[in-house]
Parts: C-alpha cells; structure tokens; sequence
C-alpha cells in the first residue's frame, strides 16, 4: 500500500473518470434487470437482490469518489475547480439512475407486469436502444468528443420529447387507470434516466454549463 | 514547467539550502567564542531551550527549518548536543502552529471547525505528550542524545573529531563567496558574523520554502494517491508511513498535516485516521535537519539531526505502540474541538497562550 506512493497508475481525475464509468456500467446493469423484470415474466425476486447490491455499490463508490474529489483539490489546489464540480454533478447523476432503476424495480414488484401487453415488443426494442445509450455515454464519459455528444445529444433530446408525449397521452387517456397508470409511472422514470444520461455526457464534455440542463427539471 | 526542469531546480536549491546552512555555521565561527558564549548561554537551561525551539518554530512556520539552523548551531560548537535536544523538541511542537492556524479557517462552519480543529490540535497533543514524557528522561538518563550519539558514532565517527562531509567541501566555495562580499563593503568582526548568519538564515528560509513548493508540484498526483489509501482501508501502520513518505517527499510537515485539515473539516477523514499520518509526517519531517547535518563538519550535527528523527520515533514507541494510551491525544483534541466548538474564542486563546505566550513565559524565567 505504501508503495502506491511510487506507482504509476492513473490519479487524480483520470482515475475518478474510469471509476465513474465503472459505475455507469453498474447502473447499465441495474436498468437491464429492473427493465427485464417489468417487461417479461422475469421472477423479481431473482433479480431484486442483484439490483439492490449493485445501487449499494454505486452509491458506496459515490461517496468514495466524492471523498477522493476533495482530497484532489485539497492536494492540487483548485486550477480544476470547475472539472471537479462538474465532477461531482456528474457522480450524483450516475447514483440517481442507480435508484430510478431500482425505482423501476419497485414497480414491478408492487405488481405490475407489461409483459405480453401489444405494447411489449415496442417497449423491449426502446429498452434495448437506452441500454445502448448507456455505453454511448460511457464512451463519451471516458473520452469527450464534441460532435458525438452534439448528435447523441439530439437523440436524446427527441428520445425525451417522445417520452413526455406518452406520459402526457397517458394521463389524458381513457383507456382503464391499471393500465394507463404504470405505463405513465413508467415512462417518467425512463425520462429521468435518460435525461441523466444526457447531463453526464454534457458535463463531460462542459463540467459547468450542463448543470442547466434539460435533466434538473424533473429531479 | 516540465518535470525535469523542475527536478533540477529542487536539486540546485537543495545545494543552495545547504549552502544557507554552512554560512550559518560559518557566521558564527566568525563571531568569536566570547560572543558564541554570550548568545548561547540563554539556552543552557533545557526548559528555556524547549521554549526558544517553540517560539523560533512559529516564527519561521517550519521545523525543517529551524532544525536545520539547531544543526548549523550545534556544529558550530556553540551549543553542546544536550543542549540542543530540548531545543529540537521545543521546534516539534512549534511547527503545529501551521495546521492549528489553517483549522482556524474553518471557523464559521461549526461543526466543520470542531472536526477541523480536532484534527489539528491532536498533533499538539501528541508533541506535548511526547515532550512530557521524554523531556524529563532525556534529563535523567540522556536517552535521546544517547542513542543518537551511538548511531552517529556508528556513522561519521566520534564526537569531537573533524568529519570529512564531501557536501561540506562542495558547499565551502558558496560561503567564502559570502563571507567576501561582506567583507568587501568592510564588515568585519561580530557585525561580519552577524550578517553572514542572517545571510545564511534568509537562504536557509527561502531555499526550503522554494524546496517545500516544487516538490508539492512533482509529487502531487503521488500525494493524491496516498492520501486516497489513507481514506480507504489503511491501516494506522499504513497511515503513518504514508505520512512518512509523504513529508520526506514535501520536506514539510506542515503542508502533510495542513493536507488532512480540510480533509478532517469536510468529513471525508476521521481524526483516528488522521492521526497516524501526522506521526508519520512528524518522523518525515527530521529528513531535512539530517541533510541539513550533511554541510556540517563535525559529527555532532549529524547527532542533533539524529536526536530529532530518535526523539520521534520514542514518542511513537511510547505513545502510540500501546494501545492502552494508543488514542489519548485523539481524546484530548476531540474534547477541545468541543471547547472551541461551543465557544470559538477559546480556540484563538488557545493558539496565543501554548504557542506565544506559555514560550515566552519559560524563557522569561528560565532563559
């Protein structure tokens, strides 16, 4: 342990960056079940203990990197002040989509169940295009590039306006509460991911401005 | 800059560090042993030297580098190493004052100033415990000059033999440089020692300021890294040579223990984890009287410097290695972090009385 003083592995920022993404990974990973079991006739209980251990582990690995931020500008001093705010936003959104998906979770174990709807197909393949969304941020996360986060940006932002479309037409509809209700709940709570996915890849690639962003508006 | 410019520049200013200390040997070979014998008579007394080693602390903010000028004195042969060592205990308490001031920082943030000001003043306790405890032993049975009179024996020879440092004779241009400029705008006698002692002070401050600087530049990512582990699952051996390491690195410990103050104020780091890297930052920082020791000529520098390093290590010995009394300063601080918490004035009288006025007081009646 004394000898990582001499090391030569990544530090500082780099290393808090690779963390985060490891925890975007986790929370790709809690989304997937939790998503699995609503949308299928996954047994919730085979997967719930899986999702509660890993939003632990994201929140553990919140707290631990939010420590490492002030050691960071505690030791270097605060020329990157601004990254380690953004920093900071960017861990809390990653901890949020670990507890939407954990969210998600509890709706399906309250009971609800999508599957074999006329609408499961539809939401599986847009269950599959966030999950993709994931590792597109991850990238983005780990290696910013302006172009890609303008055009990821733009997916998102119809991904959402659609999603706000069918929450609206939800809770207009006339269609039976059981089964406008979850659909509704739903679709909020793959916004708020999705919205937060968005602020992590913004504030990667611009750590201050993104704390604007289309995202804040719904937490 | 780049690394290696930088690296060059920590070395050149470590030969000019140790230039600074061998114009303060030779400042006041040049004053005469009637004059020697006036200046340091004051200090004869142990408990008037501890004080003077406090108060010469806080005025310098650093024990490296008073140390270092306790080295250039003692080879001088103006003050004996017995002498000298109260003096080195005196500056491990002295240099406290730098965290306890940057905790006082935090003042309006109450509970962040109980934490931040626990975390602080538990080195102070530590040092006061220490010097407690191997002040009157040292007095009795001359435990610390001892064991580093053994080891400075083993090393460099005897006291009261010519030690053939090879620093001393790289450095020996510098100071004649010195000494002749002086001497050329017509200073002589004790106004000649006098100056090159203050010239050999101001380089000795400014090379370990520039030192201190630099180093914090090259090793930061380093620090950053260690400091993480400390937070992590450290245990307290881990902790401490992390500090250890740290300090050497840094050559202040200061800026180690001033590293964990906001660290301890926002929470990310409990004071018994604290703690143990301040003991090592307290062992680390006796580097710096030991290179110090090396543009000295005569072996009793290298034991003054040796004292400090013994000193430190006795006082983790006695004072941390038992568990019975293992986290006794960490209760003490934690009980004034409450005082200074419930009433933030005590913390600035505090400050005042143990590192001005209590000093002041010990040389007033026994310097």
């Amino acid at each position: 342990m004394v000898m990582s003083f001499f090391s030569k592995r990544e530090s500082g920022l780099d290393h808090i960056v690779a963390r985060a993404v490891g925890m975007l990974g986790d929370a790709r990973h809690s989304f997937d079940l939790a998503t699995l079991a609503l949308l299928t006739n996954t047994d919730t209980a085979a997967v719930e203990a899986d999702i509660r251990a890993t939003d632990e582990r994201i929140n553990n690995m919140e707290q631990q990197l939010r420590a490492e931020l002030v050691v960071h500008v505690t030791v270097q001093g605060s020329t990157d002040i601004g990254s380690v705010l953004g920093m900071i936003l960017l861990l809390k959104k990653i901890e949020r989509i670990g507890d939407q998906a954990t969210n998600v979770l509890d709706l399906a174990e309250s009971g609800v169940r999508l599957a074999g709807e006329p609408d499961t197909e539809a939401m599986l393949a847009e269950r599959g295009l966030i999950s993709t969304m994931f590792g597109e941020a991850a990238d983005l996360l780990y290696e910013p590039d302006v172009e890609r986060t303008e055009e990821f940006t733009e997916r998102v932002l119809a991904v959402i306006a659609e999603h706000r479309a069918k929450i609206e037409s939800y809770l207009h509809s006339d269609r039976p509460g059981r089964e406008v209700v979850p659909r509704a709940i739903y679709y909020r709570y793959l916004k708020r991911i999705v919205a937060n996915l968005l602020g992590i890849v913004r504030t990667a690639a611009e750590p201050l401005p993104a704390a604007n962003g289309p995202d804040d508006k719904d937490d | 800059m780049p690394t290696w410019f930088r690296s060059v520049l920590v070395f050149s200013l470590i030969y000019t560090f140790l230039v600074g200390v061998s114009a303060l040997e030779k400042g006041i070979k040049i004053m005469g042993e009637d004059t020697q014998e006036a200046l340091f008579s004051s200090v004869s007394n142990p408990i008037a030297g501890l004080c003077v080693g406090i108060l010469g602390t806080v005025l310098v903010q650093s024990s490296s580098a008073s140390t270092s000028v306790i080295v250039g004195l003692v080879a001088t042969g103006g003050i004996s190493v017995e002498a000298a060592v109260p003096m080195i205990m005196g500056a491990n308490i002295g240099t406290t004052v730098t965290n306890t001031l940057v905790s006082l920082g935090h003042v309006r943030q109450s509970s962040e100033f109980k934490r931040a000001f626990a975390a602080a003043t538990v080195h102070d306790f530590f040092n006061v415990m220490a010097v407690a405890l191997l002040l009157p032993l040292e007095l009795l049975t001359g435990v610390v000059s001892k064991t580093a009179t053994w080891i400075s024996d083993r090393l460099v020879g005897t006291a009261g033999t010519e030690w053939k440092s090879p620093v001393k004779a790289w450095v020996k241009k510098p100071v004649e440089w010195i000494v002749d400029v002086w001497e050329a705008v017509g200073l002589n006698g004790n106004v000649l020692g006098t100056t090159v002692v203050l010239t050999g002070l101001v380089i000795v401050l400014l090379s370990l300021t520039f030192i201190t600087k630099n180093m914090r530049e090259l090793v930061a990512d380093r620090v950053e890294k260690s400091v993480n582990k400390v937070l992590g699952k450290g245990s307290g051996s881990v902790a401490m040579l992390l500090g250890l390491v740290i300090t050497i690195a840094v050559q202040s410990s200061s800026i180690t223990t001033s590293i964990l103050i906001p660290l301890a104020a926002a929470g990310v780091l409990s004071l018994r984890n604290a703690y143990p890297v301040t003991l090592g930052a307290n062992v680390g920082t006796t580097i710096t009287a030991l290179l110090a020791a090396l543009a000295a000529s005569v072996p009793e520098a290298l034991t003054v410097g040796l004292a400090h390093t013994v000193f430190n290590v006795l006082g983790i010995a006695l004072l941390y290695v038992p568990r019975f009394i293992r986290y006794v300063p960490v209760r003490l601080a934690e009980g004034l972090g409450e005082v200074a918490f419930s009433r933030p004035a005590w913390a600035v009288i505090y400050v005042m009385t143990a590192f001005i006025v209590l000093p002041l007081i010990g040389v007033g009646l026994f310097g």
